[in-house]
């Protein structure tokens, strides 16, 4: 039998029933980040354009994708997404019960919540040809490789950075 | 005795909807204007002309044909209207209608139209007049709950994700939308132009009437083949049986 080591970090990934609303999101994302212990999240779900992206209508605006400003931790950004998965890596397995509940208490319908490997951890030719030689290792797996570089959505500490353009 | 057509097999609820919506005995449960199915499909303002492709049947003079003679046109070929399409998205998350099903109802029931099924989408093409009837009879129906089907002309992707945490099913372009009171609101016609007003298409299914109305066999609901461990061979299944072995077997003759 492996003993499973309380000092490694681990990855955890939250699947919800059904596409979450931005006010249910932010939510969410406030109870995880109150459960303490995060390294890095990714929130990922279908794009919402700015515009209609292609058709008979091409270009009409899509007012409702506009805007949706959401608050986690006192910083302010914008969805790009509407919100279907979460997947984090928590500092090590002492957060994964409190996240559960966190889970628990902010998602008014069924969820999914597993650990398992989720982010990878060498760099893709995606990466170099965007980034070039990677330092912060915690980047990979953040990143979604169709999107352009400055729609990148880096979430720390210290800052919050969204550049998204009109598309 | 005259021939009834059966249309499809089997005993489940399932089967039993696929045979309303083929044969198209369907129960209506709401009645949409036509104007404001006009303004959702967004070919033309409501209350404009359609435009033609070419003069009116009469004014012609048709060729001397006995098809001709035996066919009556419809009455957007008798206008000569041009050809337009209403296309349809519905969840897989037990939607009333699925694409083949509405086409089997537009093949067997509309005349005039030529029905395309694609994975995720269906769409009808007719004459104007007779496209905006066959769209507003599909509305009306059983065969859509506002909620989980809507009209699509582009972006239809939302079939296959999961439902948007009021019921909704998930649209990139934001055709539909919720309002406080409950019912569901065409805000844009299908291709995504906003509309000039909100166009009222009443309250969604509940989950249980979905279920109740879908033409879907789903693991969660009513399988085809019965519950897992307790298996029940509808016969539809061994209808299916059959035309797959003849399907495979077509054309293989040993000597």
């Amino acid at each position: 039998m492996v003993t499973e080591s309380d000092t490694e970090s681990i990855q955890v990934e939250i699947v919800p029933s059904r596409f979450l609303m931005p006010a249910s999101a932010q939510k969410l994302l406030n109870e995880i980040y109150g459960n303490g212990g995060l390294i890095r999240i990714m929130i990922h779900g279908p794009n919402l354009p700015r515009s209609v992206p292609y058709g008979p209508g091409r270009g009409a605006p899509i007012d409702e994708n506009r805007d949706l400003l959401i608050e986690v931790g006192g910083q302010a950004f914008e969805l790009c997404v509407k919100v279907g998965r979460i997947r984090l890596e928590l500092e090590n397995a002492k957060y994964f019960d409190g996240l559960k509940a966190a889970c628990e208490r902010a998602l008014p319908i069924s969820f999914q919540i597993r650990r398992g490997k989720f982010f990878h951890t060498r760099q893709t030719i995606t990466d170099y040809a965007k980034f070039g030689k990677v330092e912060d290792t915690r980047i990979l797996g953040l990143i979604d490789p169709r999107a352009k570089k400055d729609r990148l959505a880096i979430l720390s500490e210290e800052k919050v950075t969204i550049d998204d353009e009109e598309r | 005795m005259a021939y009834k057509p059966q249309f499809y097999p089997g005993s489940t609820s399932v089967g039993i909807n696929r045979r309303k919506h083929m044969s198209g005995n369907l129960e209506k449960l709401r009645d949409i204007p036509e104007a404001d199915v006009t303004a959702i499909m967004g070919h033309r303002a409501p209350g404009a002309d359609y435009s033609s492709t070419h003069p009116p049947l009469k004014e012609m003079g048709e060729p001397d044909c006995p098809v001709r003679q035996m066919v009556a046109p419809t009455a957007g070929a008798a206008a000569g209207d041009r050809v337009r399409y209403s296309q349809w998205t519905d969840s897989m998350y037990f939607a009333p209608s699925t694409p083949y099903w509405r086409s089997y109802w537009g093949a067997i029931n509309c005349k005039g139209c030529d029905p395309g099924t694609l994975s995720g989408r269906q769409i009808i093409e007719a004459r104007e007049r007779d496209i905006e009837a066959y769209t507003k009879a599909q509305y009306d129906s059983e065969m859509t709950d506002v909620a989980l089907c809507s009209m699509r002309g582009c972006t239809v992707h939302g079939h296959s994700l999961r439902l948007e945490e009021n019921g909704m099913q998930f649209d990139m372009l934001s055709r539909t939308e919720m309002g406080a009171d409950g019912n569901v609101y065409a805000v844009k016609d299908q291709v995504g132009i906003p509309l000039d007003r909100k166009v009222n298409l009443g309250k969604p299914m509940t989950e249980a009437e979905a279920k109740k109305r879908t033409t879907i066999f789903r693991a969660d609901g009513i399988a085809m083949c019965g519950e897992v461990g307790a298996r029940k061979y509808d016969e539809a299944v061994e209808a299916l049986h059959h035309m797959w072995e003849l399907r495979s077997k077509w054309g293989f003759r040993p000597e």
